[in-house]
């Protein structure tokens, strides 16, 4: 499947892994952001990737669970960025480039201080 | 020659770790209360984790999406959430439980005290999977966990009657059994089927499957592994049952402890076998404690996308990592705080029933679509089996609470 192709978006890509040019894990397609007015063709923008996607599509008092535990930050991802999609979204390039992965680097030092890591 | 060597060890590996606490606790006490009449939900029991087990690993194969992953992607964000947050909470109980009883084994083997074996434990748990990469974790504990052999040896040394075996494979309800009785009987019925087709059981498996890099190629090492391999470990769970049936029940003892497991060895063959029997116990137990720790991490990172697995070093999948050794520490502090271990098999027994059903219905939908698993999509003998199978896990989970709470915890 290319990103051009038609999809449903909702079931086939929302909720589906990311994966960077690397082949590393990136998170999840949290949200879809489209462009588009009425009557014209629907098309989507980006994807949005971090809690901060949660907003409108989880209820008010969970989401501000995730905000408090996780914040609300989300990384917006230009839809011409996707390389494939499979069972999994292909990006172009590594996710550093898109500004994914920070999280992973924050806990990443936490393990490093773990003996033997 | 390679590959034959390969799925031999896979059949073992499942076959050694198919009996964790659950099986030891449940099937022994199935015999010691109701002799033969309770071997075919093991028989159920191990089509169902077959039929999910053999799924799961084609799923992995040629999807490359974990059973985490697709449950948040089928039972959409919200109720994914949910089912995920009911899912560590079994996982993180059962790891408890499978902890509380390798303190219990070390206890008998070592006399070492109850609470310092279960903290060494869980420290030589934590190295374990620290250091060894996913392939050894898996088959070090399978392949030794396999001196559980003993239990079929002893059931075959003390002379079952056959006749009476070959009868409780088919489905029945014993004649004389009522009220309580019946009741206690059907609380088994889905006890002994949630002890055998585990949640945690398919997500391992299933992650594993993407731990190793499977694909198509791989997909008679998982039919022939999850087929043969579970029907030679359910073996060893009919054989816990026949054991407790001839030894215990004419002696009116009731095998609460799961320790009493081990004496259906000792009894035929001594301090021999009782140490065959308690290595094959502590290499089990052991097996399904990383398993169920592993699970844990598993779920949020494969629902959220964080980098998971055994495959990378620990600082290159930080959260994972964090996630499990928290696991460990948080399953043996459950230990610590004193809940008999047998509890904690009970609740998560009946807790996870309730799981199962929501982790095996993303699983179901995926295997049956074409454009994730072209030419590998489910046939119609998978998907007659697979909603048999998830049929009878609803039906056994809708009774579990009612039968729980009616007979407290199968105690009438």
């Amino acid at each position: 499947m290319t990103p051009d192709a038609s999809l449903k978006l909702v079931g086939e890509v929302r909720d589906l892994q990311i994966v960077d040019a690397d082949g590393t894990h990136c998170g999840i397609a949290d949200e879809l952001e489209f462009e588009g007015d009425p009557g014209k063709k629907l098309k989507v923008r980006a994807i949005l990737v971090g809690p901060g996607a949660y907003q409108f599509r989880l209820p008010k008092w969970i989401f501000s669970i995730f905000k408090r535990a996780f914040g609300d930050a989300s990384v917006t991802i230009p839809w011409n960025e996707v390389a494939h999609i499979t069972g999994r979204i292909t990006l172009k390039r590594p996710g550093g480039a898109y500004g994914l992965l920070k999280a992973e680097k924050r806990y990443a030092q936490i393990v490093r201080r773990i003996p033997f890591a | 020659m390679s590959n034959l060597l390969e799925i031999t060890l896979g059949i073992m590996t499942a076959m050694g770790g198919f009996v964790d606490m659950s099986e030891l606790v449940f099937t022994a006490q199935a015999g010691a209360r109701f002799l033969y009449a309770l071997i075919w939900v093991i028989v159920l029991g191990t089509i169902i984790i077959i039929v999910f087990g053999e799924m799961s690993g084609r799923v992995a194969a040629i999807s490359k999406q974990p059973v985490f992953n697709l449950m948040r992607q089928r039972l959409g964000l919200k109720f994914g959430l949910i089912v995920l947050v009911a899912a560590s909470i079994v996982n993180l109980i059962t790891c408890a439980a499978e902890i509380g009883g390798i303190g219990i084994v070390m206890q008998l083997g070592l006399g070492i005290p109850y609470r310092l074996a279960t903290c060494l434990a869980t420290i030589a748990l934590i190295a374990t999977v620290w250091f060894l990469p996913f392939k050894a974790i898996e088959r070090i504990f399978g392949l030794l966990g396999l001196f559980m052999i003993a239990f079929i040896v002893a059931a075959a040394a003390i002379h079952p009657p056959w006749n009476e075996v070959v009868a409780g494979l088919l489905p029945n309800i014993p004649a004389h059994l009522s009220g309580n009785l019946l009741l206690t009987y059907a609380y088994f019925v889905v006890a002994i089927i949630s002890a055998v087709v585990f949640p945690y059981e398919t997500y391992f498996y299933s992650a594993g499957a993407i731990e190793e890099h499977w694909s198509k190629k791989d997909l008679m090492v998982n039919r022939l592994t999850t087929i043969v391999g579970f029907i030679l470990g359910s073996l060893l769970a009919i054989s816990i049952l026949i054991n407790a049936a001839v030894l215990f029940a004419p002696r009116h003892i009731d095998p609460q402890m799961v320790g009493t497991s081990a004496m259906e060895v000792a009894i035929p063959f001594g301090k021999v076998g009782l140490g065959f029997a308690l290595l094959g116990m502590f290499f089990a137990i052991s097996g399904a404690a990383i398993e169920t720790c592993l699970c844990v991490a598993y779920g949020p990172c494969q629902f959220f996308g964080w980098k998971w697995g055994r495959y990378v070093r620990p600082s290159e999948a930080p959260r994972f990592t964090l996630l499990w050794i928290a696991s460990f520490v948080l399953a043996n502090l459950i230990v610590l705080t004193g809940v008999d271990p047998l509890n904690l098999v009970e609740w998560a027994v009946v807790s996870a029933i309730l799981v199962i059903p929501f982790s095996y219905l993303p699983l179901l939908l995926v295997a049956n679509d074409r454009k994730y698993m072209g030419e590998h999509v489910n046939g119609k003998i998978a998907n007659f089996c697979g909603i048999g199978s998830f049929a009878i896990v609803v039906v056994a989970a809708i009774a579990a609470l009612p039968l729980y709470f009616l007979t407290s915890g199968g105690q009438q």
